[in-house]
């Protein structure tokens, strides 16, 4: 494990130029409320005018409607969104992950199918992995496919399901051949491709999170076809497929980025202020704390742009940095040391009370930081000492 | 701009030749390494950085950093810091004499006392002088004049980091200096950040050192009919510990990169709060994952662990760098907070 330190080109700093001028343009500081980072709203005008400028699916073939671009060029333009609060909502999933799952393992007539207009931002894609009873032991879910002509039938839930209200597509991990008794988990999983709003036995409900906020859904299959032009890859091999496919979740931005909109605001508000020293110190120690995070999650994209798999270092950093999100958070509350109202006239405090009552989910999401110290612990016992 | 990989394979042969358990150990006994110290000096290691011209090894300032990143890595008990990027530093950079011995530095303390008068003569005391009872040579720089004071002369009364290093307290009476005015960007200021960069560079070696001894040692320690590494809660220790290796070292790595260019105080402020508190977190994590092994004078975590614990409080603890960060980030404002992360001392 070793993490490098890199710098951007100029040609990367030219496009953090742009991205920002974009921002500033299209959404000066007091002219939208800021999400928090990956959370952020799903707003499809936004997500046009980020595709017009080729920033959507950008690490994409030109070929299928992407630039081709690097994962430092992706990078940069994400850490901005984020920062900004910007609402990369509905966008959000297809660009981070599924195109690239569909490119890396799917055939021509899907890419054609799902590239080009995911490269426009105009489809969103939800995650269908976790179900009843199978969070971080994956590789249990039954959600069940019986073999029919030309396709699959579906049978089962999933749950957790980020958005499937608002998006148009979900990809799913679903079992196409059953466990034989003392067999492998991991073999007979697939992947595959299900339109969420044109699907018949498809049940999509809303499971309402604590701040009675729409987030979750519940989305049921019953008797539902699925083509076999919709199976990603090969059949039975979708464990692997899924396991890259993670790789691809962790490790950037969204990782350590969430409170930054809330940090941003509260200096905003107290500018001019005669601040207290607790205030100053705790600006120096959190920007300190950014500073090193992100080198270390950007030395991760370079390490992909350099052709490695570096899975020990991105869930390292995952972990690490979600965790951070959470110190963010307590210390603000700390430093407020009042009640919080969701309706207050402060944008920061409004984003504040945001945080605290969504933040544990920053630790659980994408895999549990318990299940990513497993990831890690095994890759270091490889070190030598 | 990189390391040249000779320097590391070199100095990583000679301490893991030189620094074994028993010499450390012995180190701290006689209050000293001669031996360590020659071995490492008949190389030029000391003076990395400091250009040919004014006697130095030539060579960048990121090299003489990769070489103190080992000296925290391997706990070599000598004034590497001192001798070169420092003391020696200040010396050349006014184009003083640098002295075939050990040069050292004053940190800097509220009870210091030394003054040196209108004809450079030195009389007073500094404190907490890193092996000061062993140098040939006092650099000291004030009032837009460096001063290299030979310490032969001084009294010098014994005390010891946490770690069993000298950082000695030394009283000058009418001491004779030489001087010279001190160049742009050498004063007391500068001396400062390079004190904490040069501390930031020893402890990213130190955490790295701890991390990979407690995932071997958690390897081979046997409970329950299985090694202790096995257990979630061990792991935790493990993955918390390489963790704060890992961000020890891209912070000590990023601001020594930007060192080398130019201004980085922003990085090296921002890299000294942040690895003060990896020291604080990963020691803790290495200690617990050892049981009572770690606290042994007899098994070698110590020599990283209570390293650390010094290092961590020189040049700035958490809260001197935590208002300097703060401040930094207050002038940037909230439309320029992200750019300060982002550019830092190049914005
Ligand atoms: C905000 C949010 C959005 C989400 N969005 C989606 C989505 O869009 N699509 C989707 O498929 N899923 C989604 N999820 C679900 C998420 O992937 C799961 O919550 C996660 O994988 C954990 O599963 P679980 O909740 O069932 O917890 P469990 O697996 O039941 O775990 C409970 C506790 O036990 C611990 N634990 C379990 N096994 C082990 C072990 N082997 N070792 C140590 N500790 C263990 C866990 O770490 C946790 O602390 C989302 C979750 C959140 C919070």
């Amino acid at each position: 494990m070793r993490f490098t330190p890199t710098e951007l080109t100029i040609d990367e700093r030219a496009l953090q130029l742009e991205v920002r001028e974009f921002l500033a343009a299209e959404l000066p500081p007091g002219s939208h409320e800021p999400g928090l980072g990956m959370s952020a709203r799903s707003d499809r005008a936004f997500s046009k005018k980020m595709a017009d400028r080729g920033w959507v699916g950008m690490a994409l073939p030109k070929e299928w409607g992407g630039s081709d671009k690097k994962a430092v060029d992706r990078f940069i333009v994400v850490e901005e969104m984020l920062r900004w609060g910007a609402p990369v909502g509905y966008h959000w999933v297809a660009d981070r992950q599924t195109g690239s799952v569909i490119n890396k393992f799917g055939n021509d007539e899907q890419r054609e199918r799902f590239l080009p207009s995911i490269c426009r931002g105009e489809i969103g894609f939800s995650i269908g992995m976790s179900e009843p009873d199978s969070g971080s032991d994956l590789a249990s879910v039954s959600t069940k496919a019986d073999r029919d002509d030309g396709g699959w039938i579906l049978n089962g839930t999933k749950i957790w399901t980020s958005s499937a209200h608002t998006n148009d597509w979900f990809i799913c991990l679903v079992r196409t051949t059953p466990v034989e008794p003392g067999g492998n988990k991991r073999e007979g999983l697939s992947q595959v491709l299900i339109d969420l709003k044109n699907t018949e036995g498809l049940e999509l409900s809303p499971i309402p999170f604590l701040n009675g906020e729409h987030h979750f859904n519940e989305v049921s299959f019953h008797d539902v076809f699925v083509p076999d032009e919709n199976v990603v890859g090969q059949a039975g091999m979708g464990w692997n497929q899924n396991t890259t496919e993670m790789a691809y979740e962790r490790g950037g931005p969204d990782r350590w980025l969430s409170p930054f909109s809330t940090v941003e605001q509260l200096l905003r508000e107290t500018q001019g202020g005669d601040l207290e020293r607790p205030v100053v110190e705790l600006f120096g120690e959190l920007t300190a704390r950014w500073w090193a995070l992100r080198n270390l999650s950007l030395s991760v994209a370079r390490l992909i742009d350099d052709g490695d798999a570096p899975s020990v270092e991105s869930s390292l950093v995952k972990e690490m940095g979600t965790r951070f999100e959470l110190e963010v958070i307590e210390k603000l509350v700390e430093l407020v040391d009042h009640e919080l109202v969701s309706e207050s006239e402060s944008l920061f405090q409004r984003l504040l009370a945001q945080c605290v009552l969504t933040g544990p989910g920053n630790t659980i999401r994408g895999g549990t930081i318990e299940i990513l110290r497993s990831v890690a612990a095994k890759g270091l016992q490889g070190l030598p000492a | 701009m990189t390391v040249d990989s000779l320097i590391t394979e070199t100095a990583s042969r000679l301490f893991a030749e030189q620094c074994t358990h028993s010499a450390i150990q012995l180190a701290e006994a006689e209050g000293g390494a001669p031996g360590i110290w020659s071995a490492f000096a008949e190389t030029g290691f000391p003076w990395i950085s400091l250009p040919e011209e004014a006697g130095g090894s030539g060579g960048t300032l990121l090299d003489a950093l990769e070489v103190l990143r080992l000296v925290g890595y391997y706990a070599a008990p000598i004034p590497a810091a001192e001798t070169g990027i420092l003391g020696g530093w200040l010396l050349a950079s006014a184009g003083l004499e640098l002295p075939e011995g050990i040069v050292t530095v004053a940190p800097g303390s509220r009870a210091d006392t030394l003054m040196i008068d209108g004809d450079g003569n030195a009389s007073g005391s500094v404190h907490n002088v890193p092996w000061g009872r062993h140098a040939e040579r006092l650099a000291i720089v004030r009032d837009g004049l460096v001063a290299s004071i030979p310490v032969a002369g001084a009294h010098v009364e014994h005390a010891t980091s946490l770690a069993g290093e000298p950082r000695d307290t030394l009283t000058f009476t009418n001491a004779s200096s030489d001087r010279a005015a001190a160049p742009a960007g050498v004063d007391e200021e500068s001396l400062r950040f390079r004190g904490a960069l040069s501390r930031v560079a020893l402890m990213a070696g130190a955490i790295e050192k701890m991390s990979q001894l407690t995932v071997s040692y958690t390897n081979e320690r046997e409970q329950f009919g299985r090694p202790v590494a096995k257990f979630q809660a061990v792991q935790q220790h493990l993955v918390w510990a390489s963790q704060d290796a890992a961000l020890a070292r891209m912070a000590a790595e990023s601001a020594g990169r930007q060192a080398n260019r130019g201004d980085a105080r922003f990085e090296i402020a921002s890299s000294k709060l942040v690895v003060n508190q990896a020291a604080t977190r990963a020691t803790k994590a290495c200690h617990q994952a050892h049981g009572a092994m770690g606290m042994t004078q007899e098994y070698e975590l110590h020599h990283s662990s209570r390293r650390l614990w010094a290092w961590r409080s020189e040049y700035g603890g958490v809260r001197e760098w935590s208002n300097w960060v703060g401040d930094a980030a207050i002038e940037a404002g909230a439309d320029g907070l992200y750019p300060l992360i982002t550019g830092g001392s190049n914005l």
